[in-house]
């Protein structure tokens, strides 16, 4: 293993271990050393998050541990950031998401942020509590590909369908990819409101998304 | 047949004993059930209805008495105990419910203890207590459910909750100190509500749940705390619904461990396969309140039958109701227990 290799590990061992300070640490050593700060972001910090979205769809990992890694992550980027070489054949496909007017619970909705850009999108986020129309104004303002939708809440559920019904009135139903989820959100009701698709959890949320830009 | 009033049918279900038919009933708090069609007509409007004892009295019956859920339910947010501990509330519109504008805490090691003895005398919890009071004695029959926020939501409704999440691991020490006042601030509200007249209370933590916590942290946070609740509302002389949001199966083990005297669940669980699985007695809930919302009252009537048959032993929303359940879908529910 080169000594390149050995901090992608380290790296990502930091994240799925939620060491912040090794995170940063090992960040650090890349910039120091000279080695190339977005390789580390690819296959140390993100590839280490890959690993903590399946432990967590496995349910090893649950929201606590989620915010962590997530932590040690974020620590790390910010170090690497300022040190990415522009990439100009890389093209960044842009998400907008928010949780729907009516609930306020943005855990998961932050989640599925986080996921998507180490899966390497342009993430929007409009917040919580946010009303139909302002998804799709955002989605055409930021010229997004995909508006992720996410609500905890039963009640807010009509107002996800709303979103779709504004789309579907405007004629614009045709220009987004339209992902939803949350905790009372199944695949029946996706299909039912005309959503693309239905994503159980944040890891699934990027994955897909991915595959719907692809 | 309804031999039993509401009050001895309910708490003759809560001690497991035999009783002519299941309850139907609508706790309050989360599951708040005085929605836009029950407050119509009545010259009462939400915010203003949050801290005023006596249009709490006259909303509480209008929701028994045009719901036929039989009891009363109070409060109708789960902002009440978040309010008292200092955090920032936004009492919300006529069609929306309070909310938490912002934490008081940023982190849990930040928290304050305060004299739990004073906090009850803060915010609307002497005027919860008075209403109770007054639509108890007025309706000895009845049974008036005081509706308490679990501790891990009220932690969590006063510090930063994402931060708080984080520290359920990282500092584990402040997390259960928080865990520990919050606690004891839920058990002297409880008391002060038993006192009133409440002979039921039920605890709703949505923050709580297997799917958030994972079943380890489920374990070590949410349930010692919850039962130490529990054995509090016991020592009372009261009796104490708990309250378990989302997906069970992570968690299912704990189940059983719960002191309460009734699990009440969401919409996906299947309650009678639950009642087999975990052996717990008795169990609440699980009329969908989407479909409350959304479907006919034939649909409701047929999901509520579905409940009768399975021998769920009180019938009740799965769920916080949308403000803007039709009334006519919520009486389809109802009567349809009362029916049998």
């Amino acid at each position: 293993m080169t000594r390149e290799e050995e901090l992608h590990k380290g790296l990502s061992e930091a994240v799925v271990d939620m060491d912040e300070d090794l995170a940063k640490e090992l960040a650090q050593a890349v910039v120091d050393e000279g080695f190339d700060a977005y390789e580390a972001i690819d296959k140390g910090l993100s590839a280490g998050m890959e690993e903590v979205g399946r432990l967590y769809e496995e349910e090893e990992y649950f929201i606590p541990e989620l915010l962590l890694c997530s932590d040690a992550m974020y620590a790390g980027i910010e170090i690497l950031k300022p040190h990415i070489k522009k990439r100009e054949d890389a093209v960044r496909h842009t998400v907008v998401i928010g949780v729907v007017e009516g609930d306020t619970h943005d855990i998961g909705k932050n989640l599925v942020k986080i996921m998507l850009e180490s899966a390497g999108f342009n993430v929007i986020d409009l917040g919580r509590d946010i009303p139909a129309v302002e998804f799709v104004k955002a989605a055409e303002e930021h010229h997004a590909e995909i508006i992720a939708l996410a609500t905890l809440m039963t009640t807010a559920m009509p107002a996800m369908r709303e979103v779709l019904e504004v789309l579907e009135k405007e004629a614009k139903r045709g220009n987004f990819k339209v992902v939803v989820g949350g905790g009372p959100i199944s695949p029946a009701f996706a299909e039912k409101i005309g959503a693309d698709v239905y994503a159980v959890n944040a890891a699934e949320a990027a994955r897909l998304a991915r595959e719907l830009v692809a | 047949m309804n031999d039993l009033s509401p009050k001895e049918r309910l708490l003759r279900v809560l001690s497991n004993q035999t009783v002519d038919r299941a309850p139907v009933i609508c706790p309050g708090g989360m599951m708040n059930s005085a929605t836009v069609d029950v407050i119509e007509g009545l010259g009462l409007s939400f915010p203003k209805v949050h801290p005023d004892a006596e249009a709490m009295t006259r909303l509480s019956s209008a929701v028994e008495e045009k719901t036929g859920f039989e009891n009363f339910g109070i409060p109708y947010c789960m902002t009440v105990e978040a309010e008292v501990l200092g955090s920032e509330i936004d009492f919300g519109t006529p069609v929306c419910e309070p909310k938490i504008a912002k934490e008081r805490y940023a982190s849990a090691a930040d928290v304050e203890v305060r004299d739990v003895k004073q906090l009850v005398r803060e915010g609307r919890v002497e005027a919860i207590a008075r209403a109770g009071q007054t639509i108890a004695e007025k309706n000895p029959d009845v049974p008036v459910i005081g509706s308490l926020t679990g501790p891990i939501s009220t932690a969590a409704s006063i510090v930063d909750p994402m931060t708080f999440l984080k520290e359920l691991r990282k500092d584990k020490t402040n997390a259960h100190r928080v865990l520990d006042y919050v606690t004891d601030f839920l058990v002297a509200y409880a008391g002060v509500l038993i006192e009133s007249g409440f002979p039921v209370i039920t605890i709703a933590d949505p923050t709580a749940t297997g799917e958030i916590l994972g079943p380890k942290m489920f374990g070590d946070y949410a349930v010692p705390y919850i039962n130490r609740l529990v054995d509090a509302i016991h020592g009372r002389g009261a009796k104490a619904i708990v309250h378990i949001c989302g997906r069970l199966d992570s968690v299912k083990k704990h189940i059983p461990t719960l002191h309460g005297d009734a699990v009440s669940t969401d919409a996906m669980v299947n309650l009678k396969a639950l009642k087999a699985e975990t052996g717990i007695p008795v169990v609440m809930g699980n009329v969908s309140t989407f479909a409350l919302q959304l479907q006919e009252p034939e649909t409701i009537r047929k999901v509520t039958e579905k409940l009768v048959e399975d021998g769920i032993d009180i019938i009740s929303p799965a769920c916080g109701l949308s403000t803007k359940t039709p009334v006519g879908n919520i009486a389809a529910m109802t009567e349809v227990v009362k029916d049998r």
